[in-house]
């Protein structure tokens, strides 16, 4: 029985399978916290204490939270197009969950048993792509839930999320596409390879294209200060006509990509699962385990030190105007951007035969 | 020069590094709110809590009942014969439901038997229990507090009992 199970778990399906399950796991359980984390935060920033009624430190809160937002009731406005108000939440929460399937979270973990990779699930060839293409899908479900919900306020709420998401989108694009230069790959591994065998990370050299990411990951995911579509107090936004469950489904896929974006910035521009002043290479041949936990540390601290970012400039900065968003997207970004670009371009091509 | 400090202000943002500067030190200075249940800090001298009354060195005058604007003060004095030798009530009456913390009654009175505690948590699940007779009332918590108040040498509430019983 043993041997037959063990010969299961070695079959490339059944193992994706248990990758999937853990990764799913854990992605639902940080994005959980990382709403917790995120109001203790913004407590400490106010002088506050933040939520630390329920559970030890507040530790059940998020499940609180969920459990509210499952028992209240779900309304479905009368004028609203029924199937698009109920598919649009959904348009926002799974693309970016499926983006930490591209994710490597380390180097590979040799076991006797299987050469298989443990700390990847799909590594595929075009992963920056993809995960360019996924981020993209979820503007329909704000979109879609703007306009689905039969009201002129969501519907305006929903264009103004769509045009601040495309402006924003191409800046991040043409950033992204500087690091794939330096790189010579889409793949996110290589990205994280080629910077492990430069022993340079990519945010030193392409410093311009590290602050528009960081500027952009900010306006894409809809927060402070470029939270415009949500407005949690003030603007009326797209989903207003949301309640319960269907509201959290945005509510968590605006986590589940502030996750997903504060994990991906470490591989692109800090080097990943890449151990600092360290020659991960080298030491992971002789002990491959212990550099691929190391390595999954380093990770792990590199990506919360990017949530902790989105945090700190939430509590910092007073939200823009939304023709000031639009100006710094299009004025300033872009040219930036593609001046970046052009100069990384032809570095590459005549400098770094 | 100066297009060259006006580009690199441009370029490094330094106001919102100096903004994202202040905030960081917020997060490891001493906290405002406090945990209020588990801890309760101290109340000013004279916060004005709700009414202790000593019964014991009241001498059943009324004068705090006259001078509350709510009414909601009533004493009984004791029998004639009674009141020649012991002057405490026979009956106190003190209603929290319509009392406002005015500070009349602690003003008005010859003894200073009635007076503030620093007792906030004076929310019930039942308006009965509001009404407070010479038994209920709470007794002389801050008799050491109040230096007017005669009664350093009255024996307090658990002695009196074991007189009575005697
Ligand atoms: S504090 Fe004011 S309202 Fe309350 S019992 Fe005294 S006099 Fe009456
Ligand atoms: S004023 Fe003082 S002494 Fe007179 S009845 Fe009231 S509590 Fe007693």
């Amino acid at each position: 029985m043993m041997s037959y199970v063990y010969d299961l778990m070695k079959t490339p399906f059944v193992l994706a399978l248990i990758k999937i399950v853990i990764l799913l796991v854990v992605a639902f359980t940080v994005i959980a916290y990382i709403t917790l984390v995120e109001r203790r935060l913004l407590g400490f920033f106010q002088s506050r204490l933040g939520p630390n009624r329920v559970g030890p430190l507040g530790l059940i809160q998020p499940i609180a939270d969920g459990v509210k937002l499952f028992i209240k009731e779900d309304t479905v406005p009368i004028h609203s197009n029924s199937l698009l108000f109920r598919i649009a939440p959904i348009f926002t929460f799974f693309p970016s969950l499926v983006g930490f399937g591209v994710l490597t979270f380390a180097l590979p973990w040799i076991t006797p048993a299987s050469k298989m990779h443990l700390f990847a699930l799909a590594d595929v060839d075009l992963g920056v792509l993809l995960v360019l293409s996924l981020s993209s899908l979820g503007i329909f479900g704000l979109m879609l839930g703007g306009y689905a919900s039969g009201s002129k306020y969501p519907y305006f709420g929903g264009l103004r999320a769509c045009s601040q998401m495309l402006s924003y989108e191409v800046p991040l694009t043409l950033s992204i596409i500087t690091v794939v230069m330096m790189a010579n790959s889409f793949r996110l591994s290589d990205i994280v390879t080629a910077q492990q065998t430069h022993r340079l990370y990519f945010f030193i050299p392409l410093i311009i294209s590290f602050v528009i990411y960081l500027i952009c990951m900010i306006a894409e995911t809809n927060r402070t200060p470029f939270d415009l579509p949500e407005g949690e107090s003030e603007i009326i936004g797209f989903h207003t006509e949301y309640s319960g469950m269907r509201f959290g489904f945005y509510y968590v896929g605006e986590y589940t990509n502030v996750v997903f974006l504060s994990m991906l910035a470490p591989a692109l521009f800090l080097g990943g699962y890449d151990i600092p002043f360290v020659n991960d290479i080298a030491l992971w041949q002789v002990y491959p385990q212990l550099i691929s936990i190391l390595g999954f540390c380093s990770y792990a601290i590199k990506s919360v030190l990017f949530a902790y970012f989105y945090i700190w400039v939430r509590a910092t900065f007073p939200r823009y105007r939304y023709d000031q968003l639009l100006k710094i997207g299009w004025l300033v970004l872009l040219p930036i951007s593609l001046v970046n670009l052009f100069i990384v371009a032809g570095i590459k091509l005549f400098l770094l035969k | 020069m100066q297009l060259l400090n006006k580009f690199l202000k441009m370029i490094t943002f330094p106001d919102l590094l100096k903004g994202l500067k202040i905030t960081t030190k917020y997060v490891s200075k001493k906290k405002i709110t406090e945990k209020y249940p588990e801890e309760k800090r101290s109340y000013p001298y004279r916060y004005r809590g709700r009414i202790h009354v000593t019964i014991d060195t009241c001498i059943s005058c009324r004068l705090c009942e006259k001078a509350c604007p709510e009414g909601c003060l009533k004493v009984f004095p004791p029998p004639r014969e009674i009141m020649k030798t012991d002057k405490r009530p026979a009956q106190f009456y003190f209603s929290q439901e319509h009392c406002l913390h005015c500070g009349m009654c602690v003003d008005s009175c010859p003894t200073g038997s009635i007076h503030h505690s620093h007792e906030f948590e004076i929310t019930v699940f039942n308006t009965k229990e509001l009404l407070f007779d010479k038994e209920k009332l709470p007794y002389d918590m801050l008799k050491k507090q109040y230096k007017w108040n005669l009664v350093e040498n009255v024996p307090t509430k658990v002695e009196v009992k074991k007189k009575e019983e005697v």
